[in-house]
C-alpha cells in the first residue's frame, strides 16, 4: 500500500511538471484528486487496512493529497501566468484607429441661443410664454400702439394671409396675450419665429426673436438697463460693455436701441460694427401706457419694461457667422459644428 | 437724413468735433449712421498761382507753365485752355491721392517735367463733368491753403438714421434744435429779407381750400419777371453735399429750405395756371393725372389735389404735374408752402407707391407754425437768385389752427419711472430748453407744459418723460436691479417634453434642421396626397416673396425631403436629420388656425456614419423605427401598435406603418415611396418618421411604477422556428406573453433570417425567453414544463414549425 501510493505521488508529481496547459492540470486534479480518481479510490480502500495500519498509512494518504493538491494549485497559478503573460505579449489594438462611438447629433444653432437665453432669464424668474405665429393685426400691431396707416407699421414689412390676419412681424403680440391673461406681477420671456417680407444677406422672411416683458409696481427704466447689463454680461462675458441710446417703438416710451462693445474688435472699431465700436443687439424700453389701456391694466398704478432681441443675430455674433441664410440653409457641413 | 457739420454749426455755434457731434447725436436718439469726411486726403490739392503760362514746345494742346504754391515754383503740364498767367488755380502735388485712386507723381509730358498737376471739379469729385480746371477767385486764401478749406469744402457728411416718430428732424434745422437744446446753446434762425413789390398777391391769384380736414393751412407767394438758369456754386454744392442733384436756381431753392427747415415747397409755373386760382380739393373717383415723373396716376376720392380753376395741377404733398412744371422759359412763379394731413398723404403715397421727400416728410407730419417763415425764405432766396419782384403780401389760408393743449405733468413721475432723481428746477429747464411752455399746474406735484407745434410726437406726459431721460442722458441712468414679487412660474409640461426630445434626438445622432413655416402649394402633389387629403388646405400667405413660399404649411415632411436632397447633392449622403415646428392647419368654423407642434426625422445611409469597422451597413426602416421606440418609451407611452394597414401615400405601401398609442394615430414611419423620392431628387432610399407632438405629451405617462428587481438565478431557453412570411413576427412575442406565467421575464426576438435551408415562403425567427421567478430558483423541471407548454402553444395557435 505504501509503495503504491509513493508510486502514485511521484507519478503525479512527473505528471504535473511535465503539463504544459491549465487544461492538462485540471485532468490531472481530476484523475487523482476527483470523485473516481486515483488517490480517492485508495482512500476508499483505507478501509480494507487493520485498525493499526489504518492511521499510519491515512496520515499517509492525507500528506500525500495535500502535497498534490499544492503542487497542482501552484503549477495551476504558474500556467495561468503564463497564459496572461503570453496574452500580454501578442494581443494588440491599433489605438489610433477611430473610436467605434455613438453617434453625436446637433441642435439648430436658433435652439442652442433659445435655450440658452432662456436659462439666463430663467434665473431671473423670467417664464417662457408662447403665441400663434399667425395672429390678428389687432394683437401684432393695434393693441401695440400701431395705429392703421401709422409710418411706424413701415419699419416691419408684413405678410398677411385672409381674414384680417397676419404672420407676427415680431414676438411682441405675446406681451398683449400674456397680459390679457393675468394680473401683474408679469415676468415672461417669448422666444418664437416671426416673419418679415425681406430677403437678403441680413434679412430673412423667417427669423427668431425673443422677447421679455416684466410689469409690477415699482419699476424703473434704470431696472432695465440693469436687467439687460446682467443678461448681456451673462450671454457675451462679464466685462461686455452696454449702452443704451434712445429710439424708438411705438409700444415703449422710453425706448432704447441697446448697443453691446462689439464682441469682434473689442471695442476698436471694425467692419462687423462698421467702425463705431458698437453692435445693436436689442429694442427696449418702458411699456408704453397705450398697451397698458388695450389689456386693461391701470397705467397709473404699474410700471414695466419690455425688451426683443433676434436670435439669428445674436447667434451671428456668438459664432462669427456672416451670412444669415447659412442659418436656415441646413447644409449638415455647417450644423454639424455646433 | 443727411446734413453737413458745417451746416449745422451755422444754426448753433458748438465746440464739438464731427466725432463727438456724432456721438451726442446718436445719444440723443438721432443715430448717426455713417460720417463721411469730405475732402479728406485732399490736403496736398492746394492753392497755387500760375506765375507763367507758355506753349509746350512740343505739343499744340499743351502749356507749360510755373506755379507758385507758396513755397516754392513748379514746372507744371496742363492741358486745360480756360486759364491765363496770372490766374489762381488748384495744384495737386506730387503724392497727392485724388478720387478714383488716381496719384500724383512727378513726370514727363513729351519731353517736359511736370511736378503737379491743375485740377478741374470732376477731377477732385465736385461735379460729374467739368468744362477745364478750377479757377478760383484771386486771393481766395493764402498760397499752399489746401483747396477744400479754402472753398469752405472741408466738411464732414453726416447720414442720420431717424425713427419714424423725429419727424421735426427731418431738417438741418430741427437737428440743430436737438444740439442747441442739449448743450443749452442758442439756436440762430437764419435771416429773411423779404423785399416785396407794389402788386398784392391777393389781386393777383386766390386760393380756396375745400378740404380743410386735409389741409388746414395752405400759404403761397407770387414772383414775377425771374429767369430760370442754373444755380451759383455754393448752392450746387451744398445739395451735392447731402445728395442731392442740382436741376435749376428755383427748383433747388425749394429742395435745399426743405432739407433745411423742414418744409416742403412747390413752385408752379403760372403760365400754366388758368383762372387765377388755387383749389385745394379732394380728387374724383378715376381722375387722371400725369406727375412730373411722366406717370399717369388714377386717383381715388381718398387721394388730395391741388388744382387751378380747371384741373389738378399737383398731387397735394407727394408730387406736382407735369402740366405746371418750372421750365426754362418760366418767368412767373406760384409758390406754395402748406400743410397736409399726414395719414392722407401716406395712404395716398402708399397706394401709388410714389415716395417723395416731401411725401416723406408730410406723411410724418411737419411744423405746421414753420409753413409761413419757410415760404418767405424760399421767396426771398429766390428773387436773390433768379431776379424778379415778390408781389406783396403772403396768401395764407389757415383754417385749421388749433393750440396745442397743455400737458399735465409730474415732475416726481419722471424721476420715478425713470430711476433717477433730479431737481424739479432741472427737469423744468429740460423741458424749457425743448421749446415748451411751463406753467403753474393744478397742484404742486404737477406743471402744465405746452410743447412746441413742431414737436407732434410729444402728446402725453409720457412722452415728456421720455424727453427727460433723452436730454439728460441714458448713459447718467444708474442700472438698478428691480424689486420684484416672487413668481412660482416653472416650464409648462409641453415645453419640459420639446426640450427633452429635442435633447433626446440629438443624443441619439440625430441632427437638427429648421425649415421655413412657407411652403411651396405644390408640395401636397409631391406627396402623392390624396385628392380629399385635409393637409392638401393650406393657409395661403396674400403676398408671398415666392411661388415656393407661398402657403403655410400643414405637414414638415417637404422641407425634411428637400433638405435631404440638397444635403445629398453636396455628397452628405449619411443623414440623420430631424424637426420639431409647428404645422399650421386651418380649423372649420374658426378665424385662428391651430398651430401644433410635429416631429419629423429622416434617416439614410451608411448606419454607423464614418467609422472603420461596419462600413457596409446601411440603415433601413428599423433605424427609423427605432429612433420612435426610443422616444415613445422615453415618454412611457403604453399600448403602443404598429399599424401596415392603410400607410401614408408617401411611403412605400411595404414598408411603412402607422404608429397608435391605444386608438390614437400618433404618427408613422417607413421608407420613402419612390415616387415621392424621385419628386423630391432624392438620390437614395431614405426611411422618415412622423410623430403628432401634441399626442405624445398628452399620452406620456408621467408616472413610472419601479420594481425591485427578483434576486434569484435566470435561465434562457431559445426556439427557432419556421413561420409564413406574411405573419409579424410580433405575433410570437405576444403568443409567448399570452401564457400570461409570471416567470417569463423577457422574451426577445434574436434572430429573422430568410434563404439557405428556408423553403421559399417561409422565413425563420429565433426566440430567446428569459425565465426568472421573484420567490425561488426555478428547477430544470419547472422550466422544461413551462417552455413545452409555450412551444405547444405557438404551434396550435399560429401553426409555426418548431425547428
Amino acid at each position: 500500500m505504501r509503495e503504491q501510493l509513493e508510486q502514485l505521488r511521484n507519478g503525479a508529481l512527473q505528471a504535473i511538471a511535465s503539463a504544459s496547459t491549465i487544461e492538462q492540470l485540471q485532468d490531472i486534479r481530476i484523475s487523482l484528486l476527483g470523485r473516481k480518481g486515483e488517490l480517492t479510490a485508495l482512500m476508499k480502500g483505507l478501509g480494507s487496512l487493520t485498525s493499526e495500519e489504518r492511521p499510519v498509512v491515512g496520515q499517509l494518504v492525507n500528506a500525500i493529497r495535500d502535497e498534490l493538491e499544492s503542487s497542482l494549485g501552484a503549477a495551476i497559478e504558474s500556467a495561468q501566468e503564463k497564459v496572461i503573460a503570453a496574452r500580454l505579449q501578442s494581443e494588440r489594438v491599433d489605438t489610433s484607429l477611430p473610436g467605434r462611438r455613438p453617434l453625436k447629433g446637433t441642435k439648430h444653432p436658433v435652439s442652442l441661443v433659445i435655450e440658452e437665453v432662456s436659462s439666463i432669464f430663467a434665473g431671473l424668474g423670467f417664464a417662457v410664454a408662447e403665441g400663434p405665429e399667425i395672429e390678428h393685426d389687432w394683437y401684432n400691431f393695434e393693441a401695440l400702439n400701431f395705429p392703421p396707416e401709422h409710418p411706424a407699421r413701415d419699419m416691419q414689412d408684413t405678410f398677411f394671409v385672409e381674414n384680417n390676419l397676419l404672420l407676427r412681424t415680431h414676438t411682441s403680440p405675446v406681451q398683449i396675450r400674456t397680459m390679457l391673461k393675468k394680473k401683474p406681477p408679469i415676468r415672461i420671456i417669448a422666444p418664437g419665429t416671426v416673419y418679415r417680407c425681406d430677403s437678403d444677406a441680413t434679412h430673412s422672411p423667417m427669423f427668431h426673436q425673443i422677447e421679455g416683458l416684466m410689469v409690477d409696481t415699482k419699476v424703473t427704466f434704470g431696472d432695465l438697463k440693469g436687467i439687460l447689463t446682467v443678461f448681456t454680461n451673462q450671454l457675451f462675458g462679464q466685462k461686455t460693455g452696454v449702452r443704451l441710446r434712445p429710439s424708438y417703438f411705438p409700444f415703449t416710451e422710453p425706448s432704447a436701441e441697446v448697443d453691446i462693445a462689439c464682441v469682434i474688435c473689442g471695442g476698436k472699431g471694425c467692419r462687423v460694427c462698421k467702425n463705431s465700436g458698437w453692435l445693436e443687439i436689442l429694442g427696449a424700453g418702458m411699456v408704453d401706457p397705450e398697451v397698458y389701456r388695450h389689456v386693461q391694466y391701470d397705467a397709473d398704478n404699474i410700471s414695466g419694461f419690455a425688451f426683443g432681441m433676434g436670435i439669428e443675430r445674436i447667434a451671428m455674433l456668438k459664432y462669427g457667422i456672416s451670412d444669415m441664410r447659412l442659418l436656415f440653409e441646413n447644409d449638415v457641413r455647417f450644423l454639424r459644428q455646433f | 437724413m443727411n446734413v453737413t457739420y458745417n451746416w449745422l454749426k451755422e444754426f448753433v455755434d458748438f465746440r464739438e468735433t464731427p466725432e463727438e457731434l456724432a456721438e451726442l447725436l446718436t445719444m440723443l436718439g438721432l443715430e448717426v449712421e455713417s460720417m463721411e469726411k469730405l475732402g479728406e486726403g485732399l490736403d496736398d490739392v492746394v492753392v497755387a498761382l500760375v506765375e507763367e503760362k507758355r506753349q509746350h514746345p512740343n505739343a499744340d494742346k499743351l502749356s507749360l507753365c510755373r506755379v507758385n504754391n507758396g513755397k516754392e515754383v513748379l514746372d507744371v503740364v496742363c492741358g486745360a485752355q480756360n486759364f491765363k498767367q496770372g490766374d489762381t488755380v488748384a495744384l495737386a502735388q506730387i503724392g497727392a491721392l485724388l478720387p478714383g485712386e488716381f496719384k500724383i507723381k512727378r513726370s514727363k509730358i513729351r519731353g517736359e517735367e511736370s511736378c503737379g498737376m491743375l485740377c478741374s471739379d470732376k477731377e477732385l469729385g465736385l461735379a460729374d463733368e467739368s468744362a477745364g480746371i478750377i479757377v478760383l477767385p484771386p486771393a481766395i486764401a493764402p498760397l499752399g491753403t489746401p483747396v477744400f478749406a479754402a472753398l469752405g469744402l472741408k466738411d464732414t457728411l453726416l447720414e442720420i438714421g431717424l425713427t419714424p416718430n423725429r419727424s421735426d428732424c427731418l431738417s438741418a434745422l430741427g437737428i440743430a434744435r436737438d444740439i442747441a437744446a442739449k448743450l443749452d446753446l442758442k439756436l440762430n434762425y437764419p435771416h429773411n429779407h423779404v423785399v416785396e413789390g407794389s402788386e398784392r398777391t391777393d389781386s393777383i391769384i386766390g386760393v380756396t381750400i375745400e378740404n380743410p380736414d386735409l389741409c388746414p393751412r395752405y400759404a403761397a407767394r407770387y414772383i414775377s419777371g425771374c429767369m430760370i438758369s442754373s444755380s451759383p456754386d455754393w448752392l450746387v454744392k451744398r445739395l451735392n453735399a447731402i445728395g442731392i442733384r442740382s436741376i435749376n436756381n428755383v427748383v433747388d431753392v425749394t429742395n435745399l429750405i426743405m432739407m433745411e427747415l423742414g418744409q416742403p415747397l412747390h413752385a408752379f409755373d403760372c403760365r400754366q395756371l388758368s383762372g387765377n386760382r388755387i383749389v385745394v380739393r379732394s380728387a374724383k373717383e378715376d381722375e387722371q393725372f400725369v406727375t412730373l415723373d411722366n406717370q399717369q396716376r388714377v386717383l381715388t376720392s381718398t387721394d388730395l389735389v391741388i388744382c387751378d380753376a380747371e384741373r389738378p395741377v399737383a398731387l397735394a404733398g407727394i408730387m406736382g404735374g407735369l402740366n405746371s412744371e418750372i421750365e426754362n422759359t418760366t418767368t412767373t412763379i406760384l409758390l406754395e408752402s402748406a400743410f397736409f394731413k399726414p395719414s392722407a398723404i401716406r395712404k395716398t403715397a402708399k397706394r401709388l407707391g410714389l415716395h417723395t421727400e416731401s411725401s416723406h416728410r408730410f406723411e410724418r407730419g411737419i411744423d405746421i407754425d414753420g409753413v409761413g417763415r419757410a415760404l418767405d425764405r424760399a421767396a426771398s432766396m429766390i428773387v436773390e437768385l433768379a431776379g424778379g419782384v415778390m408781389a406783396q403780401g403772403c396768401l395764407d389760408v389757415y383754417p385749421g389752427k388749433v393750440d396745442r393743449v397743455a400737458i399735465t405733468f409730474r415732475p416726481e413721475k419722471a424721476n420715478e419711472l425713470i430711476g433717477i432723481d433730479l431737481e424739479r428746477n432741472v427737469i423744468i429747464d429740460i423741458l424749457t430748453r425743448l421749446n415748451c411752455v411751463v406753467a403753474p399746474g393744478e397742484d404742486d406735484a404737477s406743471v402744465k407744459v405746452i410743447p412746441p407745434h413742431y414737436r407732434i410726437d410729444i402728446e402725453r406726459e409720457i412722452d415728456l418723460i421720455e424727453e427727460i431721460a433723452r436730454l439728460n442722458g441714458y448713459d447718467k441712468i444708474p442700472a438698478t436691479m428691480p424689486v420684484a414679487r416672487v413668481v412660482s412660474d416653472r416650464p409648462t409640461r409641453h415645453q419640459e417634453i420639446e426640450k427633452q426630445v429635442r435633447d433626446l434626438l440629438v443624443n441619439n445622432g440625430m441632427t437638427e434642421i429648421i425649415n421655413f413655416s412657407f411652403t411651396s402649394s405644390e408640395a401636397a402633389g409631391k406627396l402623392l396626397l390624396e385628392a380629399d387629403d385635409p393637409r392638401r388646405i393650406a393657409i395661403k400667405l396674400a403676398n408671398p416673396l415666392v411661388d415656393e413660399q407661398s402657403v403655410m404649411r400643414t405637414i414638415l415632411l417637404p422641407g425634411l425631403l428637400e433638405t435631404t436632397a440638397k444635403n445629398m447633392n453636396f455628397r452628405s449622403l449619411d443623414l440623420k436629420l430631424f424637426e420639431i415646428r409647428r404645422i399650421y392647419l386651418p380649423v372649420e368654423g374658426e378665424s385662428m388656425p391651430r398651430e401644433p407642434l410635429c416631429i419629423v426625422g429622416a434617416v439614410t445611409g451608411s448606419r454607423d456614419g464614418d467609422g472603420w469597422s461596419r462600413p457596409d451597413e446601411q440603415v433601413d426602416f428599423y433605424d427609423a423605427k427605432g429612433i420612435v421606440e426610443t422616444v415613445l418609451d422615453f415618454l412611457d407611452i403604453g399600448g403602443v401598435s404598429w399599424v401596415t394597414e392603410n400607410p401614408e401615400s408617401y411611403f412605400h405601401p411595404g414598408k411603412a406603418c402607422r404608429i397608435f398609442a391605444g386608438r390614437e394615430c400618433i404618427g408613422s414611419v417607413g421608407e420613402l415611396h419612390p415616387t415621392v423620392q424621385k419628386n423630391f431628387e432624392i438620390e437614395k432610399p431614405v426611411y422618415c418618421f412622423e410623430l403628432d407632438f401634441e399626442k405624445l405629451v398628452k399620452l406620456s405617462r408621467t408616472k413610472k411604477t419601479i420594481t425591485a428587481p427578483s434576486r434569484f438565478p435566470d435561465s434562457t431557453r431559445d426556439i427557432a422556428m419556421l413561420i409564413p412570411e406574411e405573419l409579424a413576427a410580433v405575433k410570437i412575442v405576444e403568443c409567448i406573453r399570452s401564457e400570461k406565467s409570471k416567470e417569463i421575464e423577457h422574451v426577445q426576438i434574436f434572430d429573422v433570417y430568410r434563404g439557405k435551408g428556408v423553403p421559399e415562403g417561409l422565413k425563420s425567427v429565433a426566440v430567446r425567453i428569459r425565465y426568472r421567478s421573484f420567490e425561488r430558483t426555478l428547477a430544470d423541471e419547472e422550466i422544461s414544463a413551462l417552455h413545452s407548454k409555450i412551444i405547444s402553444r405557438l404551434i396550435t395557435s399560429l401553426q409555426v414549425t418548431v425547428r
